[in-house]
């Protein structure tokens, strides 16, 4: 991890991040944050619908504006997290919150790929009517997101803190 | 479909679990009690980052690693990156790290010859 680490400060997007002025880092916390809030809010609304609420707005119709909004949060809050961190990566080497939070992350990215594989989850997108277990199944999935993320985000705040 | 369903929890509670032991490692905690440190600069102010670091060796000879205020707020107190040279004698006040074994402070005010940079504001 630390061998990790150190290639990351070191290398060439570092080097090139560190020439671009005082308000680069600020700018880049900037964008994570704008990342993060579009990655919430998307996800939150999704989830909340997957765990029973507002049943009268069919899942199809809520996923259509949430899940491309939640890709592109997560993409600039990636993009923005990892050009942070390449400033001064080694700093947080043994930082609890940080070890917590990367691999939070990936169990998220698993959970996405998870989810959008389950037969509940392509019949409520198609718009078709829900069979047996379907409703428990996503409101499970709906409250696994909802506990990963919240993780990640509490994670994520607590780094500087440690 | 619930024995799908039990794998799948299985695989997020493993993959959770299996996160890294805690370490213990403090960088915020400057609670170390005040501190001036007179020493040569060895590493100049850097104002790229969360906050603007440098480094400066002491009489002893050791080296230490110095926290200033964010980039703009460093910058506004004066201490860009090329307004002290690097060999130049300076002191500096501020916080050292809680562990003795640290050698790390973050400081709030850096004098340098006739100039002084307060990068937080001074305390009375």
């Amino acid at each position: 991890m630390y061998e990790f680490m150190a290639w990351l400060e070191a290398s060439a997007l570092a080097e090139a991040l560190r020439g671009l002025g005082i308000w680069t880092y600020g700018i880049l916390n900037l964008a994570h944050i704008l990342g993060i809030a579009t990655l919430f809010g998307a996800i939150f609304l999704l989830d909340l619908r997957l765990m029973g609420l507002w049943r009268d707005i069919p899942v199809a119709v809520m996923a259509r504006p949430t899940v491309p909004l939640a890709a592109i949060g997560f993409v600039l809050a990636v993009t923005s997290g990892i050009m942070m961190l390449s400033f001064n990566t080694t700093e947080y080497h043994g930082n609890p919150f940080f070890y917590i939070k990367i691999p939070v992350v990936l169990v998220g990215m698993v959970n996405v790929a998870v989810i959008s594989r389950l037969p509940a989850w392509r019949r409520a997108v198609a718009g078709e009517d829900s069979q047996g277990n379907d409703r428990g199944v996503l409101a499970v999935a709906g409250a696994a997101s909802l506990l990963i993320w919240l993780t990640v985000i509490v994670c994520g705040r607590m780094i500087g803190y440690w | 479909m619930k024995i799908q369903w039990f794998g799948y929890f299985s695989l997020i509670l493993a993959l959770i679990v299996s996160g890294q032991a805690l370490a213990h490692h403090g960088w915020s905690g400057n609670t170390g009690g005040d501190i001036e440190i007179t020493g040569e600069v060895i590493s100049g102010v850097s104002l790229a980052g969360a906050h603007g670091t440098m480094q400066i060796r002491d009489a002893d000879g050791q080296v230490w690693n110095i926290t200033l205020a964010p980039g703009p707020r460093t910058h506004r107190a004066g201490l860009r990156d090329d307004t002290i040279p690097e060999g130049a004698e300076v002191t500096v006040h501020g916080e050292r790290h809680e562990d003795p074994d640290v050698y790390e402070a973050k400081v709030r005010r850096v004098i340098w010859e006739d100039q002084v940079f307060d990068v937080y504001p001074p305390r009375n």
